[in-house]
């Protein structure tokens, strides 16, 4: 039985969704709270695109995929609409940061502000996509703004997070 | 490794068709969604309920910081309201007290004649399926099983087991409580429209006081009706001119004719005509999770249709464990049923059942269950 538990910690994805976990109970608390400008923040995003960032666009996708899922599942929004745009913006970070040549602390920062703003730029296309109405208008623009920056922000912890988090089986054993 | 072997193509599409799928299956109301996200949510719940209280710090450094002059502009203007409410209650007392006097005059019961234990709620009933509290106050206290409890709000139940020094109290909310209760409908607002002087209605007339004037569109209509013309301004005068042949009715010289006010006019209009319609039901508990309704209100043309909002108050009576008029709450919601069955009320409950601290508990009992002395 605890062999098992040990199997089960040792694979990455599955300490991504206990990450996942912990970000989603800061994301409905404190950071539900805290709206500077009148924008919630999203942290989800960021954890998501922190993934592509530390493990490259395969792995980026599929975490970005598993944390949307997660958020999905607190949100009235329907499920797999967030797992699909997270998965994009894993994937998106995943590729710009193997563009960059010799990646330092700012470039990680500005494109994981990026990829958040992009996320939610993506986030109101794809559910205007499913059938929502009214959510498609110059606010967004602005919404991506505060949420990119202040993603900047948290996004050297975040992708030290997920670096560890994703860290290969044989590696952490 | 086994996530490695997909290429990023079969990933991307892995993960697409997924999201697809879920999507549908989400906007086509699926149930095994449904059951996933309240599965998650009973998994999710404490560890955001252990976040909420770590974190209650740091939200509350943020308030404090960002809504600080929010709140104290806020408070000032509360601050304002309560000196208004405080001149409105005692004004409300007052006019209580007067009620209550008036009542006693003409030997009817009131609340004000019943004594009353104060007690404090000291627990809470573990079940899942049974609203209770426990008071700290019993038999010594002359408490008795059935004898209505209540707060500053209104009423919350009644006492179903008397101990010593504790007793339990059953409250509204819960399946096993019943109660006769009144539900007080005020009718809707009314205009009357009367004839002007001189103007013939058909054959008949109608004789009607009001202030009321009302100008009718001048629409192009033809009638063969003698006498009567399409489009007059009308009921300018509180009576009608007199048709040849007929009695006339003296009007006061005080104006139209007001409820409860005297005028010389030999036709007044009785007092209380705009009193308050009342009509009775049971009150059920339904769980903590539903509100109460009210049943066997009867479809009463008097009546008339029953308004969200309108109060309900405990209806008395000799067998009833509760004494009349105890505010109990407010209608929230109607739901309508067909034939002579009458509505079903969903009731808001003036006192916040989640919340109880000092409770009051009338010793009252009904006639029927007094011991009389020989």
């Amino acid at each position: 039985m605890i062999e098992r538990v040990l199997l089960l910690a040792e694979n990455r994805y599955a300490r991504l969704i206990l990450i996942g976990l912990m970000v989603l109970s800061l994301q409905t608390t404190v950071f539900n709270d805290m709206r500077p400008f009148g924008v919630c923040l999203q942290v989800m995003v960021l954890l998501a695109a922190s993934a592509g960032l530390a493990r490259g666009s395969d792995v980026g996708a599929i975490a970005g995929f598993i944390i949307g899922l997660l958020y999905d599942l607190v949100l009235t929004t329907p499920m797999g609409l967030c797992a699909a745009v997270f998965a994009i913006v894993g994937y998106l970070a995943g590729v710009g940061q193997s563009l960059v040549y010799e990646p330092t602390w700012w470039t990680r920062m500005l494109l994981g502000s990026i990829a958040s703003a992009i996320g939610m730029i993506l986030l109101p296309i794809v559910s205007t996509v499913t059938g929502a109405t009214g959510i498609l208008n110059a606010r967004v623009l602005f919404v991506a703004l505060i949420v990119g920056l202040f993603n900047a922000v948290l996004s050297v912890p975040a992708e030290r997070l997920c670096r560890w988090a994703l860290t290969e089986p044989a590696v952490v054993r | 490794m086994a996530d490695l072997s997909f290429t990023r193509r079969r990933a991307i599409l892995l993960l697409s068709l997924t999201s697809v799928i879920l999507i549908t299956m989400d906007l086509r109301g699926s149930s095994v969604i449904n059951f996933t996200r309240s599965a998650f949510g009973v998994v999710f719940r404490p560890i955001e309920s252990a976040t909420k209280v770590v974190t209650r710090p740091l939200g509350n450094a943020w308030n404090g910081m960002t809504h600080y002059n929010e709140v104290v502009e806020e408070n000032h203007r509360l601050n304002d309201l309560v000196a208004f409410s405080e001149g409105s209650t005692i004004s409300a007392i007052a006019s209580v007290r007067e009620a209550q006097e008036l009542l006693s005059l003409n030997g009817l019961p009131t609340l004000a004649g019943i004594a009353s234990c104060t007690a404090q709620v000291v627990g809470q009933s573990p079940s899942n399926f049974t609203q209770t509290v426990e008071i700290n106050r019993g038999s010594e206290c002359g408490l008795k099983v059935g004898m209505p409890v209540l707060n500053a709000a209104g009423m919350i139940g009644k006492i179903t087991d008397v101990y010593n020094k504790r007793s339990v109290v059953m409250l509204l909310s819960d399946p096993g409580y019943s109660l006769a209760v009144k539900v007080v409908n005020i009718p809707a607002p009314t205009t009357t429209t009367t004839a002007a002087p001189g103007t013939v209605v058909g054959d008949t007339t109608t004789t009607t006081f009001t202030t009321t004037t009302t100008t009718l569109p001048r629409v192009t209509t033809t009638t063969g009706i003698p006498g009567f013309v399409p489009g007059v301004t009308i009921a300018t005068s509180s009576t009608l001119a007199p048709l040849p042949g007929e009695v006339t009715v003296p009007v006061g010289d005080v104006g139209p004719n007001q409820p409860g006010k005297s005028t010389n006019s030999e036709i007044t209009v009785p007092a209380g005509l705009d009193v308050p319609l009342r009509e009775t039901g049971a009150l059920e508990g339904r769980g903590i999770s539903r509100t109460p309704i009210v049943r066997f209100v009867e479809n009463q043309p008097r009546f008339g249709a029953v308004r969200i909002g309108s109060p309900i108050i405990s209806a008395g009576g000799a067998t009833s464990l509760a004494p009349p008029d105890i505010v109990i709450g407010s209608v929230s919601r109607i739901v309508n049923r067909t034939g002579t069955l009458g509505p079903i009320l969903e009731v808001a409950l003036a006192a916040n059942l989640k919340n109880l601290n000092f409770v009051r508990i009338l010793l009252y009992q009904p006639s029927s269950e007094r011991v009389v002395a020989p």
